[in-house]
């Protein structure tokens, strides 16, 4: 049974088509990790997920329920409003640029959304908040502004702030690519640990070394399709698609 | 890995507590001098205070020809200043006038020069000051409303409700491309004319609802650039947290463009201030209506001066009052 499930689809800015029919499924406890040029239309597709771009056209299947189903643009089926919200809330998303709230301290950032969203008692999602922090070896900054993180501290928040809404799938937007190399890694180690902890995560990213070592799966996109999909050591080392192995060869 | 990575910034941010020491160091040293000083001054004025001149003492010293002269059109008036006492006797015809100036227990004619002068400046004060009380008043109580007001003209500028949108914009389009004279003369005088129930007879209550009509206009377009201001991730953030657009609103953006609303509110406001002179045409007893009354009734121009210091030194205390709100709301970056 699949956590996340799409089928055929397509998003389309303008004249110009960015994805063209993506299947993808990523079931419970598993890390799929997606690769592939820029412009490959990575990011949109997992930005499309959460609802940060409206698809042109397909089916989004959340928990093997349909989701969202739209056509040319108009919205065939859209679970009510308080289902859309449960749904979407199952997503966690982390974004390149962190997208930290800079008024508000490491902590209060974590709680913002349970607290206001979720309606949780405030000293019990200051507590969770806590446990969060710890996870991400952050428990001395729980006082300090995001401003005065350095970037990879700064991603690892952004990382609890996600997980403090306990989403059932976690979507990394490369997380890493706005980060000085020598920071890269902290981050990388967070994001293991949580795969260890079995978190479904689905990641758009270009560390490849994580994506061999973490990554159940691989999912190589290239203009805008799925061009080829495997488990790590058969797609690294032996990729049957061209642009794959034209793409390994690049960048190894 | 985290962890050591943690206690490697922990010891690098050390070096810097150092430094950040001297300057607070510094800020200390200066704290005091100004303690001293304004110690000194206060003791100057309580020395002035204790030997000030009485009122009757300086009275008595205008010339008794003066008052023989004038007869019964002979006006006097006396004003105490801490040390200072002015008094001034005025034959109301000829328009022949004495002035003293007692100071420090001492009594002085002044009938010319700077001195003469500065007991005209002392003579006004009061009145000034009356105008002032009206032009700060006015001007704090229309730009706080009309603050509150431009949020929400600000947000349904923004608002993809068409009809919301088109409402506010057109609102903002009317005030600012109109003249506030002509809306001032239109409330107060025009309103009645369409229905009586309309009619704002308190001056300072039509001056106070065209002004924050007028600055909601204007601040709704600086906090609706504001608001545009702030980067996209924090949108997108938000959602992918599962806030509503109200709640993102409330909790993330408005809250992180306050910061930079400070600035362009201070300017907002000091242009409100001088705006403000405009109600003297309605006959609202401001600062700028206490001053043209002056110079027309003692035929001195020279009112001025003392009138555009106190605008400066309102312009002054507010600007400082908004840095430091600016200083405040900063402790984040």
């Amino acid at each position: 049974m699949a956590l996340i499930r799409t089928e055929k689809v397509c998003k389309n800015f303008g004249e110009l088509s960015v994805l063209t029919d993506i299947d993808v499924a990523v079931e419970p406890k598993e890390v799929v990790c997606i690769i592939g040029p820029s412009g490959a239309g990575k990011s949109t597709f997992l930005r499309s997920l959460n609802q940060l771009e409206r698809i042109t056209s397909g089916k989004i299947y959340i928990d093997e329920k349909l989701f969202l189903h739209r056509e040319n643009n108009v919205t065939v089926f859209q679970q009510n409003s308080a289902e859309y919200k449960r749904l979407l809330l199952e997503m966690g998303m982390v974004f390149q640029s962190f997208n930290l709230f800079p008024h508000r301290t490491a902590l209060q950032n974590i709680i913002l959304a349970p607290v206001n969203v979720q309606k949780k008692a405030r000293a019990q999602a200051e507590e969770e908040a806590r446990e969060l922090l710890a996870k991400v070896g952050l428990s001395e900054k729980a006082d300090e502004y995001p401003a005065r993180l350095s970037g990879g501290q700064q991603q690892r928040l952004a990382i609890a702030r996600a997980l403090a809404m306990q989403p059932k799938i976690m979507l990394f937007d490369e997380p890493t690519s706005a980060l000085d190399p020598e920071l890269v890694g902290e981050v990388l180690q967070v994001m293991k640990q949580l795969a260890e902890s079995g978190m479904t995560m689905l990641v758009v990213t270009h560390e490849m070394g994580f994506a061999r070592d973490v990554a159940d799966r691989i999912i190589f996109m290239c203009d805008g399709m799925v061009a080829e999909e495997g488990e790590p050591s058969e797609l690294f080392t032996n990729p049957k698609n061209p642009r794959t192995k034209q793409f390994l060869n690049s960048i190894l | 890995m985290a962890d050591n990575l943690e206690t490697e910034s922990g010891s690098k941010n050390k070096p810097k507590a150092k430094t950040a020491a001297e300057p607070a160091a510094k800020a200390r040293r200066r704290r005091l001098a100004l303690y001293i000083v304004l110690g000194l001054l206060a003791l100057a004025v309580l020395i002035l205070a204790l030997t000030r001149p009485s009122g009757e003492k300086v009275v008595g010293e205008i010339s008794q020809p003066l008052i023989d002269k004038a007869g019964s059109n002979y006006s006097q008036q006396y004003y105490n200043y801490l040390a200072f006492s002015i008094a001034r006797g005025k034959n109301v015809r000829s328009a022949e006038s004495d002035t003293h100036i007692g100071f420090a227990g001492r009594t002085f004619a002044v009938n010319a020069g700077a001195a003469a002068v500065a007991a005209n400046v002392l003579c006004w004060l009061p009145a000034l000051i009356n105008g002032t009380r009206i032009t700060i008043s006015l001007t704090v109580t229309a730009v706080c409303a009309g603050v509150f007001l431009s949020v929400f003209l600000a947000l349904g500028k923004i608002s993809r409700r068409k009809l919301l949108s088109r409402i506010c914009s057109g609102y903002i389009f009317f005030f600012r491309g109109t003249p506030l004279l002509m809306q001032l003369f239109f409330i107060y005088y025009g309103l009645p004319q369409i229905s009586p129930a309309l009619a704002i007879n308190n001056k300072f209550l039509a001056a106070f609802v065209t002004f924050t009509l007028n600055s909601a206009a204007y601040c709704a377009e600086i906090i609706r650039a504001a608001i545009q201001s702030i980067d996209k991730g924090q949108f997108e953030a938000s959602r992918a947290l599962g806030m509503s657009y109200g709640q993102t609103m409330r909790l993330v953006v408005i809250p992180q463009s306050i910061r930079r609303l400070i600035p362009p509110v201070a300017n907002e406001f000091i242009m409100v201030l001088k705006d403000a002179s405009l109600v003297s045409i309605i006959a609202l007893t401001d600062l700028t209506f206490q001053t043209r009354n002056i110079s027309s009734s003692s035929a001195s121009a020279l009112v001025y001066v003392p009138a555009m210091i106190i605008y400066l030194i309102i312009t002054a205390i507010f600007t400082y009052i908004f840095n430091r709100m600016e200083k405040r709301f900063s402790i984040y970056t």
